[in-house]
C-alpha cells in the first residue's frame, strides 16, 4: 500500500496580473519519483515554491503526511523534511562544502558561555553521508573552485544533512552534460531505494520518461492531468505540455559554406583571476555556416566568445577577421568592422534595463547618422527605428519605444537584442545561449532567425548549453572541455552521445 | 498630444516624490519646534525673512529686502554649481562626496592667485571662472582616473583629497595668507569678487554674476545629458557599465570624464564661494555646502531642472538660519536638522514610490495591456 | 627621537581606529555598505559626553567611574544612530552609499543642535564645546622599560584594554560562531542564506547596529584623548577606518596591522615636526601624511581586493 506523503489542494496563487498556479490538486506517494513537466512559465517553479515556503498560495491547502500545514518560510519546510535542490544554486562561494552545508543549522560545541561552530564533526558527518549515496566530494574543498556538477552535489548533501525526506529538484540537469545527467538520475534512484520522496521540476521529456513513476503536466497554471509515466509516449506528454500538435523538425537546407570570416588560431586567455580559461583553441567560421561551441557550463565557451567581441583581453594567439587580425582593436572598432554579439546575460550585459527600449535598441549606433549628427541625437531616428524594429521582429511591448525594458518579458528583451544586432547587418554573429529560460514558443522563434541568418550568408558562432540546440543546429561542433577544443567535426559525423563524450573530457 | 500627456504625467510623477519628502520634513520639524516651545510658522518665516523672501519688520540703515534677496542668490550660487556636479557624478554612477574639497582647492588657487592682485574686474572675474573650471576639473579627473587604473573607490580617494586640500592649504594661509586678527585668511580685493554692486531706492545690493554662468550650466548640462552622444554615453555608464562596455562604449573614459566636469562643477561652487560669498577662508574648514549639495542633487531626483530648484528651497533653510535664530530663538543648527531630515526622506523615496504604486494598484487593479503570458514568463525570470 | 612618545601616541590612536574599522567589517562582510561609521562615531561620542554633563550637574561632582558610563552612553549612542541607518538601508531600501552620507550629514546636525539646545536646559548656558573630565592613564611596570616597544605600555587609556578584549570577541563572534558564519555568508550570497531559514535582513540589521557600538566605542576614545567634545570632533577618522578596512582586505586581522600602520605614520610625523623644531604651521602639512599614505598604499593594493560579492545589494526575497 502506497501512503501518500504531500496533498496539495486546489492551490491558486496570483501575481499582479497573472495566475501562476490556478486550483491545482495534486497527491503526492512516499518514496515515489514525481515529475512536474511544463513549458517556462507553466507555473511549474511557483508551485515548489509553495510547498517550499516561499510564497504562500492565495486559496487552496497544503497537507503534509495527512496534517494541515501553513508554510511561511524554507525554515517550516524544513522543519517538515522538505528539502530543495534550486536552479540557480544556493552556495557561498568563498565557503567550504562544509560550512555551506551546516548554514543555518549548525552544529554547535560548547564550554561554559561559549559557543562555537564544530566544523571538524560535521565534515565527518558529511563525508559519510557522501559515502552512502555516491556523492563524492571533500568537504574542505572551498565552493569557488568546484565544476558545477560538483556544486549540486553539495545542493543534494545539503538536504540530505537536513535528513530531508521530501527533495525537489528544480531543473536539474539543465546544466549537465548527458553523462553526469545519467549520474544524477542514477543518484535519485538511490535515494528513492533510500525512501526518499522525488520531486522532479523538468521540462525534459527523456528524463522524466527514464527515472519518474508519475508525471503532473501544468500548462498555463492549471493542471492538465497527472499520467502513469510508464504507459504514456514522450510524443503525447509533449503534446498535453504544449497544449497542441508539437513539430520537433527544424527546416535546414544544406549548402555549401563560403569564404572564411572568423579565424581563430591558438587563443589562449587568462581571466581576472589569472586563471587560465582558454587554452590554445583554434577555430574557423565560414559564410553560412553555423559553428556551435558544445560543452558544459565553465568550459571557456564564453570566454571565446568574449575574447572575440573584444570583452576579454587575449593573451596568446590570433583572431583574425576577414582576413585581417583584429585581437588588439578595441570593442568599438570590432563592433564597426561587423561584429554581433548577443550576450550570455540578456539583463545585465545585453541590455540596460532602465532605459526606454528605443535607445537599447541604439545603443551600438547612437553615435553614428541618423542617429546623431555632429554629438547631437536626433529622437526621431530612434523613434523611426523602433517603431520599424517592433513591427518587424514582433517585440511586444506596452508603450512603442517608450517602454521601460525592465517592464518587458524575458522573451521580448532577447527579440530585442537580436533585432538589434541582427540589424547591424555584420558578417559574424556570435550568439551566446541565446534561448535560455525562454517557453517553447519564443525558441523556435530564436531559431528560426539563426538559420535566417545562415541562409543569408552570415557566419554564425554559436555557444549553448543545450545539446539538444547545438544538434538541431549546428553545421559544425566544436566541443570545448577546461577551455580547450577537444574536438571539431561536422554534425553528420557526430552522434550526441560522442559529443556528450568529449564535454565530459574523453578523448578515446 | 498623447505624446505630451505621457510626458506632463511623467514630469508630474517625478515631482510627486520629492513633494512628499518635502511635507513629511515639513511635519517632523514643526514637531521638533513644537516639542521645543516654539512656533514653527513663526520659524519658517524667520527663514523666508533671512533670505529676502518676506519683509522683515526693519531693517538696518541702506538695507532692505533686496538686499538680503540677493545676498540669498550669492549663496544660491555655489549650491546650484556644487549639486550639479554631485548630480552629474550620480548620472555615471559615481559618488563625489568630496565636492567640499574640489570647491577649496580652486578657491584657494583663485583667491591667491587673482584675489589679492589689482587685476580688474573685467580681467579678473574670467580668470577665476578659469581656474575654478580648471583646478576643480583637474581634481576631479584626478578621482576618475585612479578609480578607472586602480580601481579605488571614488568615495575613499575623495576624502582623503578632502583632507590632503584641507591640511595643505591651512598650512599656506597660516603661513602665507593670514589675518592676524580673524587668524582667517585675508579678505580679498573688492574688485576680485564675483558680485555687482548696486542701489536701488537708497538700498544696497551685491549682485553675484556666477549666478548667471549657474543658470547657463543648468541647461547646457541638460542639454548635454538628454540630448547629445556625450550625455548618451554617460547614462549608460551609469546605469549599466557591463552593457555600456559590451556595447562599445569607453567606459573608463567616461567615468574620467564625468568626474572632471563633477569636479569642474564643484570648481566653479568654490570660486563663487569664496569670491563672492565668504570673500575670505577659514584654516583646515571644509565647508557644509559641500556635503549639503549631494541632498540637493537627491531631492533634485537627479536631473539638473529638479537640482536647481531643490538648490532653491534648501538654500532658504541656510541662508535663512541666522537671522531665524536671532529673532526667533533656536539654534541655527536646526536648519541643518531640518535638511538632514528632508535627504533622509528623499533617499528613501524608492521606498515613497513603492507604497504610492501600493496604493494605486489598490485603486486600478489592472493598468497593463501585457499578456498573462508574457507575465508568467516575467515571474520565472 | 622621543621613541616611547610614539609608540604611545600611535597605540593609543591605533586602537580606537581598529576597533571603528572593526564595525565596518560586521557591516560590510553582511553585506550592506559602510560609509556611516563617522556619523556613528561622533554621534556615539556626543552621547557619551552629553551624559556626562547631564550626571555631573545632576551630582555636583565628578567621580572616576563617570568614565565608564560614558563609554556605555557611548556605545549606545553609536547603536541608536546606526538602527536610524540600518532602517533606511533595509527597511526603506535607500541606497546604501547614499544613506551614508545622510547618516553622517545628520549626526553632524544633531550633535550641533542637542548640544546647545540640551547643555542649555542643563547648565543654563548653550554651548556645543563640552569639556570632559581627564582620563586616567596606566603604566604597566617591567614592561614598560623595555627598550624600543616599551612605549607600548606606558601611560595607555584605559579605552586601550577595553578596545583590545572587545575586538578579540569581535574576532571570535565574526569567524567561530554561527552567528558570524551566517554574517559573512550575507555578505557573499545572501540567497543561500535565505535558503537556509536565516532572515537575511535580521542578520544585516544586527550588523550594522553592532557596527554603530564598535564605533561609539572608538568615538569615546577618540574624545577622551582630546578631553572634550564639539562638532568639530569630525574630522575624518570614521572614514580612516573605512580606507583601513579596504586595505585590509575586510579581514579582522589585516585590519589589525592596517590601522597599526595609520596609527604610527601619524604619531611619528607628529613627532618628526616636534623633533626638527618647526613652527606649528608644519604639523599641518604633516598631517596630510596618513592621508597620502592611504591613497598610495591603495594605489598599489586595491587591484588584489575582494570586496565580499554582494556588497550594496539590497536584499529582495522575491528576486532570484
Amino acid at each position: 500500500m502506497t501512503e501518500t506523503i504531500v496533498e496539495l489542494k486546489n492551490i491558486t496563487k496570483r501575481f499582479p496580473g497573472i495566475v501562476a498556479n490556478d486550483d491545482v490538486t495534486l497527491d503526492i506517494r512516499k518514496g515515489e519519483i514525481f515529475a512536474l513537466l511544463g513549458e517556462n512559465g507553466a507555473g511549474k517553479s511557483t508551485l515548489m515554491s509553495i510547498l517550499f515556503g516561499m510564497y504562500e498560495p492565495d486559496e487552496g491547502q497544503i497537507f503534509v503526511r495527512g496534517e494541515k500545514v501553513r508554510l511561511t518560510s524554507s525554515k517550516d519546510a524544513a522543519a517538515l523534511s522538505i528539502g530543495m535542490v534550486h536552479q540557480h544554486f544556493k552556495l557561498v562561494s568563498n565557503y567550504t562544502i562544509t560550512e555551506n552545508i551546516v548554514l543555518g543549522d549548525e552544529p554547535l560545541k560548547r564550554l561554559g558561555p561559549l559557543s562555537w561552530v564544530d566544523l571538524k564533526g560535521a565534515s565527518e558527518k558529511i563525508r559519510s553521508l557522501s559515502l552512502e549515496y555516491g556523492l563524492e566530494v571533500n568537504p574542505d574543498d572551498k565552493i569557488e573552485d568546484l565544476p558545477v556538477s560538483t556544486q549540486q552535489r553539495v545542493e543534494i548533501l545539503k538536504m540530505l544533512y537536513r535528513d530531508a525526506e521530501i527533495l525537489i529538484f528544480d531543473e536539474p540537469t539543465s546544466v549537465l552534460t548527458p553523462q553526469e545527467i545519467e549520474y544524477l538520475l542514477e543518484i535519485m534512484e538511490e535515494l528513492r531505494r533510500g525512501g526518499k520522496t522525488i520531486i522532479l521540476i523538468s521540462h525534459k521529456l527523456e528524463e522524466i520518461k527514464q527515472v519518474a513513476d508519475r508525471c503532473a503536466i501544468l500548462l498555463h497554471g492549471k493542471l492538465v492531468g497527472v499520467y502513469d509515466v510508464a504507459t504514456t509516449t514522450t510524443q503525447r506528454m509533449a503534446n498535453l505540455m504544449v497544449g497542441k500538435e508539437l513539430d520537433f523538425s527544424i527546416d535546414k537546407t544544406e549548402h555549401d559554406f563560403g569564404e572564411v570570416v572568423l579565424d581563430v588560431s591558438d587563443l589562449t586567455v587568462y581571466n581576472e583571476q589569472k586563471v587560465k580559461v582558454v587554452d590554445n583553441v583554434s577555430l574557423k567560421v565560414r559564410q553560412g555556416e553555423i559553428l556551435a561551441i558544445a560543452g558544459v557550463s565553465g568550459n571557456g565557451q564564453v570566454d571565446i566568445a568574449d575574447a572575440i567581441a573584444g570583452l576579454q583581453n587575449i593573451s596568446a594567439g590570433s583572431i583574425s577577421f576577414k582576413g585581417e587580425d583584429i585581437s588588439r582593436l578595441t570593442i568599438k572598432e570590432r563592433i564597426t568592422k561587423g561584429i554581433s554579439y548577443i550576450p550570455e546575460d540578456r539583463q545585465k550585459e545585453g541590455l540596460i534595463m532602465d532605459l526606454t527600449l528605443r535607445d537599447n535598441l541604439a545603443i551600438k549606433t547612437f553615435d553614428r547618422e541618423p542617429f546623431s549628427k555632429k554629438g547631437i541625437l536626433q529622437p526621431e531616428s530612434f523613434e523611426q527605428q523602433a517603431e520599424d524594429l517592433i513591427r518587424r521582429y514582433d517585440i511586444r511591448s506596452g508603450q512603442g519605444g517608450q517602454t521601460l525594458t525592465r517592464s518587458m518579458s524575458g522573451g521580448n528583451q532577447q527579440k530585442a537584442i537580436i533585432a538589434r544586432e541582427v540589424e547591424l547587418d555584420s558578417d559574424l554573429l556570435i550568439f551566446v545561449q541565446p534561448t535560455r529560460g525562454l517557453d517553447v514558443g519564443a525558441i523556435a522563434n530564436i531559431h528560426q532567425q539563426i538559420l535566417e541568418q545562415r541562409d543569408l550568408g552570415k557566419a554564425i558562432l554559436l555557444v549553448s548549453l543545450e545539446l539538444d540546440e547545438v544538434m538541431a543546429l549546428a553545421d559544425t561542433i566544436s566541443v570545448a572541455f577546461r577551455g580547450q577544443i577537444l574536438k571539431t567535426d561536422s554534425v553528420h559525423n557526430l552522434s550526441k552521445e560522442e559529443v556528450g563524450q568529449y564535454m565530459m573530457g574523453v578523448t578515446q | 498630444m498623447k505624446k505630451f500627456i505621457t510626458r506632463v504625467r511623467s514630469a508630474l510623477s517625478g515631482l510627486l516624490v520629492p513633494a512628499i519628502s518635502i511635507v513629511l520634513t515639513l511635519i517632523v520639524a514643526s514637531a521638533i519646534l513644537l516639542l521645543l516651545g516654539k512656533n514653527p510658522v513663526e520659524v519658517f518665516l524667520g527663514f523666508l525673512r533671512g533670505s529676502g523672501m518676506v519683509l522683515k519688520p526693519r531693517y538696518a540703515g541702506g538695507q532692505g529686502i533686496l538686499t538680503d534677496f540677493f545676498s540669498y542668490f550669492s549663496i544660491l550660487t555655489p549650491m546650484i554649481f556644487a549639486s550639479l556636479g554631485v548630480m552629474l557624478g550620480l548620472r555615471a554612477g559615481l559618488f563625489n562626496i568630496g565636492v567640499a574639497g574640489q570647491m577649496l582647492f580652486p578657491g584657494f588657487l583663485a583667491s591667491v592667485l587673482v584675489g589679492y592682485s589689482n587685476l580688474p574686474s573685467y580681467l579678473a572675474w574670467p580668470l577665476i571662472i578659469l581656474i575654478g573650471l580648471v583646478a576643480g576639473g583637474a581634481m576631479g579627473s584626478l578621482i576618475g582616473f585612479l578609480k578607472h587604473r586602480f580601481n579605488i573607490h571614488e568615495v575613499v580617494t575623495s576624502i582623503m583629497l578632502n583632507y590632503i586640500v584641507s591640511y595643505v592649504t591651512a598650512f599656506f594661509i597660516n603661513t602665507y595668507f593670514v589675518d592676524p586678527v580673524t587668524r582667517n585668511s585675508r579678505t580679498i580685493k573688492e574688485t576680485s569678487r564675483l558680485l555687482i554692486s548696486g542701489k536701488a531706492d537708497g538700498v544696497r545690493f551685491d549682485f553675484p554674476v556666477g549666478l548667471i554662468v549657474a543658470l547657463l550650466a543648468v541647461f547646457v548640462i541638460r542639454f548635454i545629458l538628454d540630448r547629445t552622444t556625450v550625455g548618451f554615453r554617460i547614462n549608460a555608464v551609469g546605469l549599466n557599465k557591463y552593457c555600456a562596455r559590451y556595447a562599445g562604449i569607453n567606459v573608463g573614459g567616461n567615468i574620467v570624464l564625468a568626474m572632471a566636469m563633477s569636479g569642474a562643477l564643484a570648481g566653479l561652487a568654490g570660486v563663487t564661494y569664496y569670491l563672492g560669498f565668504a570673500n575670505n577662508m577659514v584654516p583646515k574648514d571644509l565647508v557644509s555646502l559641500g556635503y549639503d549639495s549631494i541632498a540637493v542633487a537627491v531631492l533634485g531626483n537627479i536631473a539638473p531642472v529638479g537640482t536647481l530648484f531643490a538648490s532653491i528651497l534648501v538654500t532658504i533653510f541656510q541662508k535663512g538660519s541666522i537671522y531665524m535664530s536671532s529673532n526667533v530663538g533656536v539654534p541655527k543648527d536646526i536648519a541643518s536638522v531640518i535638511i538632514g531630515i528632508l535627504l533622509m526622506f528623499s533617499a528613501s523615496g524608492l521606498y515613497i514610490e513603492d507604497k504610492l504604486q501600493h496604493l494605486g494598484r489598490t485603486v486600478r487593479p489592472k493598468r497593463d495591456s501585457k499578456t498573462d503570458k508574457d507575465k508568467a514568463e516575467e515571474e520565472q525570470l | 627621537m622621543n621613541i616611547d612618545k610614539i609608540m604611545t601616541d600611535g597605540l593609543s590612536f591605533s586602537l580606537p581606529l581598529f576597533i571603528m574599522a572593526i564595525g565596518g567589517i560586521y557591516s560590510e562582510r553582511s553585506g550592506v555598505t559602510m560609509l556611516s561609521i563617522e556619523g556613528f562615531q561622533g554621534f556615539g561620542a556626543f552621547t557619551g559626553a552629553i551624559t556626562v554633563v547631564i550626571l555631573r550637574t545632576a551630582m555636583g561632582s565628578s567621580p572616576n567611574w563617570l568614565i565608564y558610563v560614558a563609554t556605555l552612553a557611548s556605545v549606545l549612542g553609536g547603536m541608536l544612530l546606526a538602527l536610524l541607518n540600518a532602517l533606511m538601508v533595509i527597511k526603506l531600501k535607500s541606497k546604501m552609499t547614499i544613506a551614508g552620507v545622510v547618516v553622517n550629514i545628520l549626526a553632524v546636525a544633531l550633535t550641533s543642535f542637542l548640544s546647545s539646545v540640551i547643555t542649555g536646559a542643563v547648565t543654563g548656558q548653550a554651548t556645543n564645546k563640552i569639556q570632559l573630565g581627564v582620563s586616567p592613564r596606566y603604566t604597566i611596570p617591567y614592561l614598560s622599560e623595555i627598550p624600543v616597544i616599551g612605549g607600548l605600555f606606558q601611560n595607555i587609556y584605559p579605552f586601550a584594554f577595553i578596545i583590545i578584549v572587545v575586538a578579540l570577541l569581535a574576532w571570535y563572534v565574526l569567524y567561530k560562531t554561527s552567528y558570524g558564519l551566517r554574517l559573512r555568508a550575507g555578505g557573499d550570497n545572501p540567497h543561500s542564506l535565505d535558503a537556509a531559514g536565516v532572515d537575511v535582513n535580521k542578520i544585516r540589521f544586527s550588523a550594522v547596529v553592532l557596527a554603530g557600538g564598535f564605533a561609539g566605542l572608538g568615538g569615546i576614545a577618540f574624545t577622551y584623548m582630546m578631553a572634550n567634545f564639539s562638532p568639530s570632533s569630525y574630522v575624518g577618522y570614521g572614514y580612516l577606518a573605512i580606507a583601513a578596512l579596504i586595505f585590509g582586505n575586510w579581514n579582522i586581522r589585516t585590519t589589525f596591522w592596517t590601522s597599526m600602520f595609520f596609527g604610527f605614520s601619524r604619531s611619528f610625523s607628529d613627532q618628526l615636526v616636534n623633533e626638527l623644531g618647526m613652527s606649528s604651521n608644519y604639523s599641518d602639512l604633516f598631517s596630510v601624511m596618513p592621508y597620502v599614505l592611504t591613497l598610495i598604499v591603495l594605489i598599489f593594493f586595491s587591484k588584489h581586493n575582494r570586496p565580499p560579492r554582494a556588497l550594496g545589494e539590497h536584499f529582495d526575497k522575491g528576486k532570484r
